[in-house]
């Protein structure tokens, strides 16, 4: 028997269960998410607008009462941008040819002159706070006061970044070299600390990852992908080296339920539990594979 | 010393005996291509081959997704409002969309953005910008990641054949 809901051709019951409960919320929120949906639309297809440039940041603001809504788009490598567009009004139903409401406004500029205005504190970008809701961002395009001043967080306070080495990688070479051979490079992995004793020879924290932008926790079952995990799980030594010079060599991972925990984390695990790991700091001097 | 890869890929059951159900029916073509290049990246873990290994498995998790996002963007659609499915998104598009709208339904399953850096490594520019041994890591990671969504998405779908319904 065909299925007549557009969804794929199996039975799937937590799928269709999901989608009752989606269906809830929809009649809750539907005008608010239908118009939120248009709106990621129209800034998906201005992703690609431009050549030469790169859509870094779309913010609707204004709130979403009226037939009109705003969106601010800023471009990195914008050229020749000393201002802001004229702003474009058109259908969100644009798609489907109608002339119709709701309707968008948009304002366009450049990254490099919207932080020229911010730094200034020129009024012109006021109108851009009132109720702003970030729909995208590229934080990679963006720099701190940009994405401060819209209050877009991307790492918990604290965060550590660095790389796993193991033990071939960390053999016979000082902390100073394989901070020079590793430093260049994009982080693999963050540690937000739990706890430090007193001389700093040993802490405990919580291992994160990049996710969506995101610097996120992960559960047991997330880290068990990485090799980090698996090497200390067999036994075989490895080193977490983190920007600045700190070396530590994991010991072991735990994990708890330590509900105090969520407020070091941008986002809450479900159930409170936490896998820690345990780290015994590896002094600069010394050989790591020694 | 870390994991062979053969090790690894011998832990990796759904890597070894994928089940790809989650993909509908109609689309034979997709089950086609990801069976082919399983089996080739099982191969190239095999011959210990890692950066072979790391692009495959960038490939193949790309495939999955588009797969899986297309089959289920009428699902999307409903808890999104709209949605449209783009069959020349990036990688990166796929995994936001991914980790948004459908990664619930799996929540054993991790995507972190460093895949998309791993599976940009094609590129020599961005091996040479990278730390020494990039691959090595890279390559025990994504046939982890992969394994681990292939399990989830197994686990998620109970095909229903019309026979059994009639």
């Amino acid at each position: 028997m065909p299925r007549s809901d557009g969804l794929s051709p199996f039975q799937c019951s937590k799928i269709d269960n999901m989608a009752d409960v989606a269906r809830l919320n929809l009649s809750e929120k539907g005008a608010e998410a239908r118009l939120r949906s248009l709106m990621e639309d129209v800034i998906e297809f201005h992703k690609g607008v431009y050549p030469q440039s790169r859509l870094a940041l779309a913010v609707w603001f204004g709130g979403s009462d009226g037939s009109v809504q705003n969106l601010l788009e800023l471009y990195s490598g914008l050229p020749g941008q000393g201002s802001f567009t004229d702003p474009v009004r058109f259908s969100l139903l644009w798609k489907t040819g109608s002339q119709n409401p709701p309707f968008v406004e948009v304002s366009a500029g450049s990254v490099e002159y919207f932080l020229q205005l911010l730094a200034s504190g020129d009024q012109a970008v006021r109108r851009f706070f009132h109720k702003p809701d970030v729909l995208y961002f590229d934080k990679e395009l963006l720099s701190d006061p940009i994405l401060k001043s819209f209050n877009i967080v991307t790492e918990p306070p604290g965060l550590l970044k660095g790389w796993y080495v193991d033990a071939d990688q960390a053999k016979a070479r000082t902390v100073r070299d394989l901070l020079s051979s590793w430093g260049g490079s994009k982080p693999q992995l963050g540690l937000v600390k739990t706890w430090e004793s007193p001389d700093f020879e040993n802490c405990r924290g919580l291992i994160h990852f990049e996710i969506n932008q995101r610097w996120l926790p992960l559960s047991l079952a997330g880290l068990r992908n990485f090799t980090f995990f698996n090497d200390l799980q067999a036994g075989k030594p490895g080193f977490f080296l983190f920007r600045g010079g700190s070396f530590y060599q994991p010991l072991k991972f735990e994990e708890k339920t330590e509900p105090a925990y969520s407020n070091l984390v941008l986002q809450r695990s479900s159930d409170d539990r936490y896998p820690e790991v345990y780290l015994r700091s590896v002094r600069p001097s010394e050989k790591p594979a020694a | 010393m870390t994991d062979t890869l053969k090790s690894i890929c011998d832990q990796c059951v759904h890597l070894k005996n994928p089940q790809l159900d989650f993909i509908p029916s109609d689309f034979a073509r997709h089950r086609e291509i990801l069976t082919r290049d399983l089996r080739e990246l099982t191969s190239a873990a095999a011959c210990e081959n890692e950066k072979t290994v790391v692009i495959l498995a960038g490939g193949i998790l790309e495939g999955i997704l588009y797969s899986f996002i297309q089959g289920q963007s009428a699902y999307i659609s409903e808890r999104r409002g709209t949605f449209e499915f783009k069959p020349d998104h990036s990688l990166q598009n796929y995994l936001n969309i991914f980790n948004r709208w459908l990664n619930h339904l799996v929540p054993s399953v991790v995507l972190p953005d460093s895949v998309v850096y791993y599976r940009d490594l094609v590129h020599i520019n961005h091996e040479i910008n990278s730390q020494p041994g990039v691959c090595t890591g890279a390559s025990r990671e994504m046939l982890r990641i992969l394994d681990a969504l292939l399990g989830g998405l197994s686990e998620l779908v109970v095909p229903v054949y019309p026979e059994i319904l009639r």
